[in-house]
């Protein structure tokens, strides 16, 4: 399947030339659970990564389905 | 450990020693409690009945990191309830430093008379006319401060707003760069300051009456642990740092929960131009720092210093909750122009958060376009000027709602909500509408369960029990002097546990982890005994209507915790 994952926080920089604007376009196996795309990118659940399609938050278990656009943030809380 | 009580009325100042059944609190627990011994419940709050008190945290002024919260409580005129706003800063740690547990300031001054109130090196406070500062802003009044009174003083201080008893005026605390700009901003407490005549407090920073520490030895050993605690922690350690809070416009746009046009939407058109990423570039270009130590002991760096296009500083720091209010309430996506707004609403001394959503409430009724940046800025500079309108709009969103007759009015208990629509986030909508303080998300926020994917945030089940066990942390933490964004790391084991064997080493108790929730509850029901005395009631733990009539989009979802369970939430 072919995802377009867009990075925020500080995410993007472990990307080289990465551009907020386009994402990053992904192909990973059909199939593929959340865990399996944070693996693929070498980013990390325990390190903080939150992965949200359509406005919810997906576990590391949740499956994808081609042609999700995926927004993979880092966990906070604003003041 | 002393109080300073000063007589406004008489301009006495004495000592006082920190009674016993005050021992072991600070922060919010002693202003929380000292007001429901003190302050009649149904006073005037800008009458001479109410007190303004100053706490600084229990751990403020010791060399653990990121202790330096000053709690500052009242009557709100807001609200009128108990508050308690805490803000970052300097002063609590040279409160800490000067072995200063509380100011109490009680009485009002003649009328028209304008005093500053001065703690010296040695914690001998005393009033001195100042009314040759009667009208000036925040930034120029620093400024004269630190002249007179050399760079090592902490100064809070109120502006236009304040004296002119605007119901959202703001308590303006210097920085580690002497500059206005950290905000004890909810509920008005620049208008009980300014009704007691007191323009500015300042504080010197050199003191060496810190408290003793019971166990020095292991408190060394604890601060140091905790340290580490949030530097690991990749929220404290490493977004906070790089894009400070403004990194949370991604996540709660993404999430759909990012109250715009008047809580109208949940998703920003166009909020990738006022993200943490977007202004994370605009410091690459134009310079100003992206990563500025704003508080004592502050080891995050979530401040930043923003520039114009010319390089000249014009504000610190912008915040989620301003880029929010000034920004998505108004559909403003502009960083210049919702820079120049937070520097208007410190100079003049006005919360950012209920003057932004005052301000779209105005929109909203059609008094001006949506987006239209000038006419938000030609808005808040009315304040200043004390114009009709400006005083209005000084009085934040419930006034300026009711005097549109508009009915879509975002707010609790009188004070605008928070940057987490509660339709979207029903956690935030339980902590709105039962915290003692109104809608508040400092008192409890819910947005790190939906972040974590423990809880849905767009079901009803769970929301109160989380609403319940934050607004316990918080008031918790509220009492220690930690800054919110550093008690991140206390979830995680290392964190939370160095954190109680601080406390435990500075109070010389043995607390376990099951007191600092008790410690907590105490703080609430104090709180919670004053509203019910003011004449608060279950009632009033409501949100606006439209909370519950109108969906709100992308979920389109409304409001599902039921009247029962809100009464839950904080039924100790």
């Amino acid at each position: 399947m072919r995802l377009n994952v867009k990075l925020f926080g500080t995410l993007g920089k472990g990307f080289q030339g990465y551009r907020q604007e386009d994402g990053l376009n992904v192909e990973i196996p059909d199939g593929a659970q959340v865990s399996d795309l944070i693996g693929h990118l070498e980013l990390s659940v325990t390190k903080g990564c939150v992965v949200v399609v359509e406005g919810r938050v997906v576990k590391p278990t949740g499956f994808l389905e081609n042609g999700m656009a995926v927004h993979i943030l880092q966990a906070g809380a604003g003041g | 450990m002393k109080f300073l009580r000063v007589k406004m009325g008489n301009r006495e100042v004495s000592v006082e020693e920190v009674p016993q059944a005050y021992r072991g609190l600070g922060g919010r627990g002693l202003t929380s409690t000292i007001i429901n011994a003190e302050v009649s419940p149904t006073c005037d709050p800008l009458g001479p009945e109410n007190k303004l008190i100053l706490a600084p945290g229990l751990l403020s002024g010791t060399n653990l990191v990121n202790t330096s919260r000053i709690s500052i409580g009242a009557k709100s005129p807001l609200t009128g309830t108990i508050k308690e706003s805490n803000a970052g800063g300097t002063v609590a740690a040279a409160l800490g430093h000067l072995g200063i547990t509380a100011v109490i300031f009680e009485g009002q001054a003649p009328v028209g008379e304008l005093f500053i109130f001065r703690i010296d090196e040695n914690g001998d406070g005393s009033l001195m006319p100042a009314s040759v500062y009667k009208g000036m802003r925040t930034y120029a009044l620093a400024e004269k401060m630190l002249e007179t009174y050399g760079k090592k003083t902490s100064v809070l201080c109120i502006g236009p707003a304040g004296e002119q008893g605007s119901t959202a005026a703001s308590i303006q605390s210097t920085d580690v760069d002497g500059r206005p700009c950290r905000a004890a901003g909810r509920g008005g407490l620049g208008a009980v300051m300014g009704a007691k005549g007191l323009k500015a407090i300042v504080v010197d920073q050199t003191g060496k009456g810190t408290d003793a520490i019971a166990d020095p030895q292991a408190f060394k050993e604890a601060a140091k642990a905790f340290a580490k605690a949030v530097k690991e922690h990749p929220f404290t350690g490493r977004m906070l740092p790089a894009l400070g809070t403004a990194g949370m416009v991604a996540p709660v746009n993404s999430m759909g929960a990012f109250p715009t046009l008047n809580a109208t939407k949940g998703v920003m058109e166009g909020w990738e131009k006022i993200s943490g990423e977007a202004l994370s570039e605009i410091f690459k270009e134009r310079g100003g720092n992206p990563s500025h130590m704003g508080c004592s002991q502050c080891i995050v760096h979530c401040s930043n210093e923003f520039v114009d296009k010319e390089g000249k500083y014009v504000t610190s720091s912008l915040e989620y909750e301003t880029i929010w209010s000034m920004g998505g309430m108004t559909g403003i996506d502009d960083f210049d122009t919702i820079a120049q707004l937070d520097r208007l609403c410190d100079d003049i001394g006005v919360d950012t958060m209920d003057t932004g959503v005052a301000v779209a409430v105005a929109m909203d009724s059609g008094y001006k376009n949506f987006g239209d940046g000038q006419a938000a800025i030609e808005m808040v500079k009315e304040i200043g000027m004390g114009t009709p309108f400006g005083k209005i709009l000084g009085n934040g969103a419930a006034a300026v709602g009711k005097h549109f007759n508009h009915k879509r009015v975002p707010v609790v208990k009188g004070q605008a909500i928070a940057a987490y629509d509660p339709r979207a986030m029903q956690g935030n909508a339980v902590t709105y509408a039962t915290s003692p303080m109104g809608a508040d998300h400092t008192a409890g926020n819910v947005v790190g369960e939906y972040m974590a994917g423990t809880l849905d945030p767009l079901k009803p089940e769970g929301q109160m029990e989380a609403s319940r066990k934050s607004q316990i942390a918080m008031a918790s933490v509220d009492c220690t002097g930690l800054c919110l964004l550093a008690s991140f790391a206390l979830t995680t084991p290392e964190g939370g546990g160095a954190f109680l064997k601080a406390m435990n080493a500075k109070l010389g108790l043995q607390m376990g982890p099951e007191d600092i929730p008790a410690m907590g509850i105490r703080v609430l029901k104090e709180e919670l005994d004053f509203n019910r005395k003011a004449g608060f009631t279950s009632a009033d733990d409501r949100l606006p209507r439209f909370f519950y009539e109108e969906a709100l989009p992308p979920h389109n979802k409304v409001v599902l915790i039921s009247d029962e369970q809100m009464d839950q939430a904080l039924a100790f």
